[in-house]
């Protein structure tokens, strides 16, 4: 190529690049919505004299310019392949690839989390369970990264020293370990969560601690759609979607269940798998919906009168399905997205026989959340 | 970029010739008050003082009253940097000293008002001298002074430097290639070095696993940071000023492959070291005075050029330091430097990096411990898991950076395009349309993908 051919060509290609982009902007419109990001977006600020002359305007439309950038995933996408395949880093946004799983990097351990946490579950326990005769277990749900982050050689927490400062902080609550039950291929490769056709083992192991073994078999129901999890956006990188399943049987089958409605304060009905959900933007909130401050599974064909109280994350949704063999009324409790100190207006704890606190690390090392 | 940048390009080019800088102040207010909508107005009556300073000057050059108005408006341009930028500074040391407790004025600073008040100052200077014609359009001056590439964070364009661009100046494929180029370079010097050799600065700073070899990471990358960060502004400054038909001078020019400090003050911030020369080190007699005063001199350049980064005791160290180092220099090191050009490579880039340990602390405080850490005297361990974690992660980016910093690239390009056969230079420019564009859609993803990230400049 000739010289004055490249001093034609390069200022036009960039400039087509630059106007192209530009164009996008102007006609193509904006999103409400990052299906793969799962967040809402910023849309062109309201322009005003204030807005303008105190500077919002300016930092509003900021944040919609990155937001709305034309073919923002893809933008994304390029910038993830850069940093592994040209600058050869071992992550990118956090995120690091490895056995075909998308994991996010948690580290370093912050233990004013756990104390925090700790807290919390101590003042549970002192507000709804004090002088009450039942057992309280807790449990830790190690994110995937336990399994595959020193064979990715990224940095990691040391999951046993974590589990042993959660033991240490709630010396008086029966710790029930489910790490050896797991391994990388019981999650999902593009999500946070675990498989639920992958933790009947970890759901026997949990009710059999509690004193009450599990005997019945599931039949797997694997859903016809594809499912890109919270990692796959967040990751930006290509990558094939997993499959979902779901475990039925009789037992849950005959269960009844109920959520808080948080805008009536009553309790209105719902599903075990709820199937709009599996269709919808996260698959996963199939199960039990989703985010719910209060569920309540009821199984009235138990042979026990056992009631359990399962303060839980979002594991929690696909694992308690598998507990309610084992209990005539299970009460799942979300606190981050209810206040603690408003339980008792909702919640009847005299009953409840067993207390199970399950979360995962990833909440715990943030728990904050928790209110 | 991608709305400012294409509406600037479209006026400008389809504006007739005498409205040329007339569109360009105006897109350089509009660029300026989008990000300091408070201050423009501190700009435009810093530039209108210039502007009647300047004809003052001009009318009455020759005479004493000259002199008298030369020296009102240095006056006034060192009144409202020293309002803005250091008022607080000396308030709080004032403070301290008699133990009273004068309130401070909170006073923000302006954007880029340490590199605009620097060019209006040269214009007048230059004007008092006779090095310039007084500028009698005031759009004119105006749009030298706001020119939007470099207005915030330099080069520091010298009016002498573009004087007859600004009447009269040419736009060719040629110029707007080489301003292409320039541009998207810079734009990745800053977008895929300086922000990821930054993110080390900050993972260290943030890290509970500190070790010695941490620190020297931390050193040697915000050492690389600072330099891709402001050289690739610089680059960015000329290859737009390429487009507007302006020839900027370089800003930079490898300077860590100096073989002495002397050396890398000739190729570091050539614009802000050749203006204290000019205007400051010359006027105070130079190095023709006696060796004492030369002393004097050395260090009260050197003390305002660190003042001028910044209102900071460190800042002021980290002048002073480089002071020292070019009198040592000066006495008797420059010989002995002479006689190897690896030892010499080593010796101006280790005390570069020490300088920019002191330069990038919050305090001196800071900068002490940084530098016993560095050195093993904080009680630290040779090396932790982060450090070999972070070493091996940001390795391809160190390396790049080390190489981008020399000028390896330059003359390998050089050497291809010189070859006798046209394949060289054919080759080169086959790689240059698919590479720059290439570069230019890769930094536009990783600003899309990132935080607002501004230039370290900016807040000089």
């Amino acid at each position: 190529m000739k010289t004055n051919i490249k001093n034609l060509l390069l200022p036009i290609i960039s400039a087509l690049i630059i106007f192209i982009f530009s164009a996008a902007y102007v006609f193509g419109g904006q999103k409400d919505y990052s299906e793969a990001e799962r967040r809402l977006l910023n849309k062109f600020p309201e322009v005003s004299l204030s807005s303008v002359s105190d500077g919002k305007f300016m930092d509003d439309f900021e944040s919609y310019s990155l937001d709305q950038f034309p073919a923002r995933d893809t933008m994304r996408s390029i910038k993830a392949l850069t940093e592994f395949f040209i600058f050869g880093n071992t992550e990118c946004n956090g995120f690091y690839v490895e056995d075909g799983h998308l994991v996010k990097i948690e580290y370093p351990q912050d233990d004013s989390m756990l104390d925090y946490a700790a807290a919390k579950f101590k003042r549970l326990c002192e507000m709804y369970f004090k002088d009450k005769n039942c057992n309280i277990y807790f449990s830790l749900v190690p994110d995937k990264g336990a399994f595959l982050a020193e064979k990715a050689g990224v940095l990691s927490f040391d999951y046993d020293n974590f589990a042993d400062n959660m033991i240490q902080r709630l010396p008086d609550m029966n710790y029930i370990d489910i790490f050896p039950y797991l391994s990388a291929d019981d999650y999902y490769t593009t999500d946070p969560h675990w498989r639920q056709e992958k933790i009947t083992d970890v759901a026997n192991a949990l009710s059999e601690a509690m004193g009450n073994p599990l005997s019945d078999s599931y039949e797997t129901v694997k859903l016809d759609v594809p499912f890109y999890g919270a990692y796959y956006g967040q990751a930006a990188l290509p990558k094939q979607p997993d499959d979902i399943c779901y475990l039925t049987n009789d037992t849950i089958k005959g269960c009844t269940v109920k959520k808080l409605d948080d805008k009536t304060g009553e309790f209105v009905y719902s599903e075990m798998y709820n199937m709009e959900n599996a269709n919808g933007r996260d698959p996963y909130e199939m199960f039990l919906s989703g985010s719910q401050p209060i569920m309540v599974i009821e199984n009235s064909n138990a042979d026990t009168e056992k009631e359990l109280v399962l303060f839980r994350d979002s594991y929690g949704s696909s694992l308690a399905p598998l507990l309610a063999e084992s209990y005539k009324k299970i009460t799942l409790i979300d606190i981050r997205y209810i206040d603690s100190n408003f339980l008792g207006a909702f919640v009847d704890f005299n009953e409840t026989d067993d207390v199970l606190f399950m979360y995962s690390t990833l909440i715990l090392n943030s728990s904050t959340s928790m209110r | 970029m991608y709305f400012f940048i294409p509406c600037v390009l479209i006026l400008y080019y389809i504006a007739p010739k005498k409205l040329k800088n007339s569109v360009l102040l105006l897109s350089s207010l509009i660029f300026y008050a989008w990000g300091e909508q408070k201050y423009t107005i501190l700009l435009l009556i810093s530039i209108l003082f210039g502007y009647i300073f300047g004809l003052l000057i001009g009318k009455t050059r020759g005479k004493t009253v000259s002199r008298f108005f030369l020296a009102l408006s240095i006056v006034q341009n060192l009144a409202f940097l020293c309002y803005f930028k250091y008022a607080d500074f000396f308030i709080s040391n004032f403070n301290a000293v008699t133990g009273l407790s004068v309130p401070l004025l909170k006073t923000v600073l302006p954007i880029g008002i340490s590199f605009y008040t620097f060019q209006i100052l040269s214009y007048t200077v230059d004007v008092y001298r006779g090095d310039v014609k007084p500028q009698k359009s005031f759009i004119n001056l105006a749009a030298y002074i706001t020119m939007f590439p470099q207005l915030i964070a330099g080069p520091i364009v010298r009016y002498s430097d573009v004087e007859s661009d600004l009447d009269q100046r040419s736009h060719s494929f040629e110029k707007a290639a080489y301003g292409t180029r320039r541009f998207v370079l810079g734009l990745a010097k800053k977008v895929l070095l300086a922000n990821r050799l930054g993110e080390i600065c900050d993972i260290f700073r943030a890290s509970g696993e500190q070790s010695v070899i941490f620190y020297w990471l931390y050193a040697i990358s915000y050492t690389l940071h600072i330099y891709f960060d402001f050289s690739g502004y610089s680059d960015m400054a000329i290859g737009l000023g390429n487009f507007f038909g302006f020839n900027f001078l370089e800003n930079f020019n490898y300077p860590y492959i100096s073989k002495s400090i002397t050396e890398f003050w000739r190729r570091w911030h050539m614009s802000l070291g050749t203006w204290f020369r000019d205007y400051v080190y010359i006027p105070l007699g130079g190095n023709r005075v006696p060796f004492l005063r030369n002393i004097f001199n050395i260090l009260v350049v050197w003390m305002l050029t660190g003042m001028w980064h910044g209102a900071e005791w460190t800042f002021i160290i980290w002048g002073l330091y480089f002071a020292v180092l070019l009198i040592l220099e000066k006495l008797f090191l420059l010989k002995y430097l002479k006689k190897s050009k690896i030892l010499s490579r080593i010796y101006a880039l280790f005390f570069v990096i020490i300088g920019f340990v002191i330069f990038n602390a919050s305090d001196l405080q800071q900068a002490m411990h940084d530098i016993y850490s560095m050195f093993g005297f904080g009680d630290l361990p040779a090396i932790s898991k982060e450090t070999i974690y972070y070493m091996r992660s940001y390795a391809f980016t160190l390396i790049i950076g080390i190489f981008a910093a020399t000028p390896a690239a330059k003359i390998i390009a050089e050497k291809v395009r010189s070859k006798k056969s046209s394949f060289g230079e054919k080759t080169m420019n086959v790689l240059e349309t698919i590479v720059v564009p290439a570069l230019l859609v890769i930094c536009t993803a990783y600003l899309v993908d990132g935080s607002f990230n501004p230039f370290l400049y900016f807040r000089f």
